[in-house]
């Protein structure tokens, strides 16, 4: 279950393409992140796990600059980001390929080769023929793909994805877990995942952080969260009623 | 239990309900100046993108003949019947057609075409923005390093420019034509006659208000519809929302506005 792809080699000298210092964010009185601090490097899928409302998406959107953090700081070593919306996030009066081409838009391309670069990365989430096709047409898996696609048609250098595959059935869940690991031998992105499922953060994760509560509580790497003892990762990955994950709310 | 402390709240408190809708009413002046700057900045310097104005230019202009016409039409007929029936009174049926031709020009042509397409497309705008918004797309633009504004707002507002003096053009000219039936048909009047009495009657700053007004309503619908769109967040209850919030106030404002530009150049010196 757990991936079998080789993590990337990071050593002392590798430099990071994320980097994320003692964020904090807070909505009115409510803190959300409470000094999140981690790095990503290049070539890896960061897993990044917890319990609805733990501050997962927001610090996805604070990286995506759709949010500004309170306080800390946040370092990208590259301009190029592309985001996997949960909901795909396809702009629904406009066909596969012109949700493609919005993406290529400030790259002032040739018509040749704005054709050329979308029928290859269509190509890649197995979607050519589907040019034409609007995404209320589409199956969920198929706008998942084409929200793919959407984002790696600048091959990005950092790619995040919100909730990949939340809602998809389990054999279309494995179809997408297999284009993010195919994504990351292509590109060599860093990548963050941010997911419920134990499935993605098993068979794509390089390193895992669970946060709980706007703080990381625990890190590692997929295998190591399956047999590790501490109480949160424990009861995060066996899905286990008992635990301190529900003792703040519940 | 909610509903009745809210409409026990709107009952016995309306100064803070007048309060909190005058700070609304503020921060959405606010918006829509921010947004109309925004707007002419992208203009100015020629960033449009007129296959996207095209396309909306069909969906405001074409998609609205229908309303428009009937609105018009109808509009025309109980006017031109009412006139017709006071004048044929004082024997000044030969003055039906300038009379007539005079409310249309000035106000019913921009109004009718405003009220309608405020309707049809200020809503539209609006609800599409707000389930752009609910559903990231707008997000997912905004990581694609594409501004909402340059993408969604200005097409529509150019379309908007161009498409309402056009309709407002037609309303008015349906209008005359009703008119030029009600007036043949009620009083007996020849279209000749009716027409002489519409030249002898219209003077050319008619015609510059009657495009002011346009202009104006178009700016409205689409910055009121676009302001409240891409300001909206929450759930399909907040789509309704918005609609019904947009419908409101533009068609407040456009009441207003047209007022405003009837006074200023009409008022009597």
């Amino acid at each position: 279950m757990v991936r079998q792809k080789q993590p990337p080699k990071i050593d002392s000298s590798t430099q990071p393409m994320v980097e994320v210092k003692d964020v904090y964010k807070a909505f009115g009185d409510k803190a959300i992140l409470k000094g999140v601090t981690f790095n990503v490097y290049p070539g890896e899928i960061l897993g990044l796990v917890g319990k609805s409302g733990c501050g997962k998406s927001t610090i996805l959107k604070i990286l995506c600059g759709l949010l500004e953090p309170d306080s800390g700081t946040i370092r990208m070593h590259s301009d190029e980001v592309g985001l996997v919306f949960q909901g795909s996030a396809l702009l629904n009066s406009y066909t596969v390929k012109e949700n493609l081409a919005i993406a290529l838009r400030r790259r002032k391309l040739s018509k040749q080769e704005q054709e050329r670069i979308i029928a290859e990365k269509l190509e890649l989430v197995g979607l050519r023929g589907f040019e034409n096709k609007y995404p209320t047409q589409l199956s969920g898996g198929q706008q998942k793909r084409t929200s793919f696609a959407r984002a790696i048609v600048n091959d990005p250098k950092i790619i995040f994805y919100d909730e990949p595959t939340t809602g998809l059935d389990p054999v279309i869940s494995t179809v997408i877990e297999d284009y993010m690991n195919e994504l990351e031998d292509r590109l060599n992105a860093a990548s963050i995942v941010v997911t419920h499922q134990l499935s993605t953060w098993t068979r794509t994760a390089d390193r895992v952080l669970l946060m709980h509560d706007g703080r990381i509580e625990w890190e590692g790497t997929p295998d190591e969260a399956l047999i590790s003892s501490n109480p949160y990762i424990q009861q995060f990955a066996y899905a286990k009623r008992e635990g301190p994950l529900l003792d703040s709310t519940i | 239990m909610v509903s009745s402390v809210r409409s026990r709240n709107s009952i016995f408190r309306p100064i803070d309900i007048m309060v909190e809708q005058f700070g609304k009413a503020c921060q959405l002046l606010g918006q829509c100046l921010i947004l109309l700057f925004h707007t002419l900045k992208y203009i100015v310097r020629g960033e449009i993108d007129w296959r996207e104005t095209w396309r909306q230019s069909y969906k405001i202009g074409v998609e609205s003949c229908i309303v428009v016409s009937l609105t018009a039409l109808f509009t025309g007929f109980a006017m031109s019947l009412q006139i017709s029936r006071e004048l044929v009174l004082f024997g000044a049926d030969t003055a039906i057609g300038g009379v007539v031709s005079l409310a249309l020009v000035r106000e019913i042509g921009p109004i009718t075409a405003g009220i309608m397409v405020a309707g049809r497309v200020g809503s539209s705008v609006a609800a599409e923005l707000t389930t752009m918004m609910i559903t990231e797309q707008i997000d997912a633009l905004k990581v694609m390093r594409v501004d909402p504004v340059q993408f969604l707002v200005v097409p529509r507002f150019v379309a908007a420019m161009l498409m309402m003096p056009a309709l407002t053009v037609y309303a008015m000219a349906l209008g005359l034509v009703a008119g030029i039936l009600i007036a043949y048909s009620a009083a007996n009047v020849p279209a000749a006659t009716f027409l002489d009495s519409v030249k002898q009657t219209i003077l050319d700053r008619d015609f510059g208000t009657h495009f002011l007004k346009a202009w104006t309503n178009a700016i409205l619908i689409i910055v009121i519809s676009c302001a409240i769109g891409l300001r909206t967040r929450g759930g399909a209850e907040d789509v309704g929302i918005a609609t019904t919030r947009t419908i409101v106030w533009t068609m407040t404002m456009l009441f207003v506005c047209n007022y405003i530009i009837t006074a200023v150049t009409y008022a009597p010196r």
